[in-house]
């Protein structure tokens, strides 16, 4: 009996420790604890609380090379813009040699975002002599022509005669002359000596201001301009602060475009975790009650250790801190049933023993030994299954074939140990009869507990 | 239910398989002739963007969005609605921001207010990548497994019959998804490898038995000891997969659109593993078993790396 007192309270503790990582219903401040409402944490992927998931890829040029550097330099620059704009908790992680993942949850303009951190940003003060571009033109890709808004094509080399490498400082300005929005902007350094050296030589030509190659505004050297300035282009308010952001942040090492965006409302996104709640409760039901009226009384206690082995679930998930997506309900779901399994297998076993004719205390040892070996065997292939998603997934593959993976090691433990201790401690309380009635044998005396 | 005596039947057995498998090649053949893919590829596999909106006023039609979308020249687009929940779905090829805005702001002007649900934008390189994800990794799961169950079985017939099970179920898989045209997209590949590890996993339930039998009765005729394991093994397949059922019906059922064709796939993976470990795998264990005998009754005797125990009890299967 003393054992039996040992594994009641360890499955206990293993409760009560699960519900606690999972709800924390106990809030330790310090050294006081204290109680809150309990409320599942768990980390939701973005096609469950809403957000915006977007894949840059670094774009191979002719004489641009990429390079892992690059790419990280890149996700720093790209860091800097998402700082500015202000989002709550951001996801940047490097996917391969080229690619970057950018994950927003609950962003309200995907749109903007995607411009602005997609952007190359590279600003170049041209010298275009006596020319005057209109805003739009852009440089072709050889340098040396350009494409007027019209449609017209100039020859016109591009002269450049310092980039935004060199800004120190940039910002959106309200300008009460003109009543409109500018980019004031200082220089440092190098950058601010070539910028003063060539506005006092070139007075009344015109430096051009490009912004990846397409031209924002013209304006004429009035005077010699000591590494500062502004720069004009009828901007709406929004557009200015985007511009002062960018060139704040720095030009991208490298150009990026995005292969890929999923955005998934707040509406749909609440919609999704109301049903796989709802079918994940139906689902645990009906399970439930399918296994107590077949097994009758072991198949009450699998369904004790079945709750038990949700409970575990999601504090693995909690302590792990892997996130929860749809297909990854799915994967819970479908693990939940196939955690059934293993109980089944055993019962069907220990069935057999029963009616060759073995006391219950035999029929277990040996109904679990012989379905400890079918449990193995028939996981670990579902497990290379989920290893080979694993290794090859993103997103949502991934998501499906963690979770089915550690229902998989979580339904193993609890078939083959919870499960187990359940039928002993029955069994010495004294409730063999209704254990053994799961044989369904036609005569129950001859069955000696 | 001792009576049945499926493998001595088992030419049956292999009839309904066959069918099974033929209907699915009929199902996915039939395709093209109607004018459409073998299967409804997602954006995922073809890249493109699909938007998914809800409009202010539920009842706004497709039609009305075709109309508003026409003077927009973006090809080819599908817009179709969610009986369920009256949504509207946009798909198109590949756009550009700018084209996205304009796409947005044409809706808005000419059919209404409307909410994003969500947006799916997928360039053509992604869908080629995870083209080569899906086949490389059924590739790699049927390789692994067919060295784990021939290591633990030690023979490659269980591992080799297991496995003509699983073609079976994946082209039966296929082809309802070619013939309910539900959308094949990056969960499809979770589909597959689902059908991979639960095929399998069935199918070694079963050869378990055969493989206990084998120890505890290796006189039995080998067709017969089959049949004994199958029957044995009936009960536990039929109450797992209902279980299996009863929770992914209860997705399939409750758990809204955007999962509804997942669930499907793992429903079929589900019926079909189940079938095939009775219907496919087993009687081929038999055939098989019997054809190695008889070549190596007609060649010299020779030594196989199969464990005793097995070629005692499949030698006198030939009797």
């Amino acid at each position: 009996m003393k054992s039996h007192t040992l594994r009641v309270l360890v499955l206990l503790a293993l409760a009560v420790a699960s519900f606690q990582v999972v709800f924390q219903p106990v809030r330790l401040d310090g050294w006081r604890p204290a109680w809150q409402p309990p409320q599942p944490r768990l980390r939701l992927g973005l096609d469950l609380q809403g957000g915006t998931r977007i894949v840059l890829e670094a774009e191979r040029r002719p004489g641009v090379e990429v390079t892992p550097d690059k790419v990280d330099a890149a996700m720093r620059v790209i860091e800097n813009r998402i700082d500015a704009l202000g989002v709550a908790e951001p996801l940047l992680q490097r996917q391969g040699q080229d690619r970057i993942l950018v994950e927003f949850p609950g962003l309200q303009d995907p749109q903007r975002a995607k411009e602005l951190i997609g952007r190359t940003a590279l600003l170049e003060f041209v010298d275009t002599d006596d020319q005057s571009l209109p805003r739009g033109a852009e440089w072709l890709a050889d340098n040396r022509r350009v494409r007027m808004p019209d449609g017209q094509i100039v020859n016109l080399p591009k002269k450049v005669v310092v980039t935004g490498a060199d800004l120190r400082e940039a910002r959106a300005e309200f300008d009460q002359q003109s009543l409109q929005w500018l980019v004031r902007f200082r220089f440092a350094g190098e950058g601010a000596r070539k910028f003063e050296e060539h506005t006092g030589r070139s007075i009344g030509e015109y430096l051009t201001i490009v912004l990846d190659n397409r031209v924002l505004s013209s304006p004429v050297i009035r005077a010699r301009i000591p590494g500062e300035g502004v720069i004009e282009g009828s901007f709406t308010a929004e557009e200015a602060r985007d511009l002062a952001i960018l060139l704040r942040g720095g030009a991208l090492p490298v150009p990026v475009r995005p292969v890929e965006e999923r955005t998934v409302g707040p509406t749909l996104g609440r919609d999704s975790i109301e049903r796989s709640l709802r079918a994940g409760w139906i689902a645990a039901v009906a399970v439930v009650l399918f296994v107590t009226a077949y097994y009758r009384l072991p198949g009450f206690l699998a369904s004790l250790s079945l709750a038990l082995y949700g409970l575990l679930l999601l504090a693995l998930f909690s302590l792990l801190g892997a996130t929860l997506t749809l297909p990854g309900i799915a994967g819970v779901i479908l693990s939940f049933g196939m955690a059934v399994d293993g109980n089944v297998i055993i019962f069907e076993k220990l069935k057999e023993e029963l009616r060759a004719g073995k006391t219950l205390r035999a029929a277990v040892a040996a109904g679990w030994r012989r379905g400890l070996v079918t449990i193995l065997d028939s996981n670990v292939t579902t497990l290379i299954g989920a290893a080979v998603l694993l290794w090859l997934g993103t997103g949502p593959i991934r998501g499906f074939a963690v979770t089915l993976s550690l229902g998989v090691l979580a339904s193993m433990f609890t078939a083959i140990v919870v499960t187990r201790w359940l039928v002993e401690l029955c069994a010495d309380l004294g409730l063999q009869d209704r254990l053994v009635r799961v044989a369904d044998l036609p005569r129950r005396g001859e069955v000696a507990a | 239910m001792r009576a049945w005596n499926l493998m001595a039947n088992r030419r049956w057995l292999y009839l309904a398989s066959v069918g099974i498998v033929l209907a699915s090649v009929a199902g996915m053949a039939v395709q093209p002739a109607l004018g459409r893919p073998v299967l409804n590829w997602g954006v995922d596999f073809t890249g493109g963007t699909l938007l998914t909106l809800r409009f202010r006023d539920r009842s706004v039609s497709t039609g009305q969005v075709r109309a508003a979308l026409q003077p927009l020249g973006l090809g080819e687009a599908v817009i179709q609605k969610v009986q369920e929940t009256q949504d509207i779905s946009v798909r198109t090829r590949h756009l550009e921001p700018e084209e996205r805005r304009k796409v947005e702001q044409a809706l808005r002007d000419r059919v209404g207010p409307f909410e994003v649900l969500s947006v799916d934008d997928v360039g053509p390189k992604i869908g080629r990548e995870l083209r080569n994800i899906a086949i490389l990794g059924v590739a790699v799961g049927l390789a692994l497994q067919v060295v784990y169950v021939s290591l633990r079985f030690r023979s490659v017939r269980f591992a080799l019959a297991a496995d003509v099970a699983l073609l079976h179920d994946l082209l039966l898989v296929l082809g309802v998804f070619a013939v309910t045209r539900a959308t094949v997209d990056s969960s499809f590949v979770a589909v597959l490898l689902t059908v991979v590890g639960y095929s399998i996993n069935d199918t070694i339930v079963v050869f378990d038995r055969v493989r206990e039998n084998l120890q505890l009765r290796g006189r039995e005729p080998f067709p017969d000891l089959v049949n004994r394991s199958v029957l044995e093994a009936l009960v536990r397949s039929i109450n797992t997969a209902l279980t299996t059922l009863l929770a992914i019906g209860s997705v399939y059922l409750f758990g809204g659109p955007t999962v509804r064709d997942f669930a499907l796939g793992l429903t079929v993976a589900v019926l079909t593993g189940g079938w095939s470990s009775v219907g496919v795998a087993s009687p081929l264990l038999v055939d098989l078993t019997a054809w190695a005998e008889r070549r190596a009754g007609r060649a010299a005797p020779q030594p196989t790396a199969q464990p005793a125990r097995l070629s005692a009890a499949s030698r006198r299967t030939r009797s």
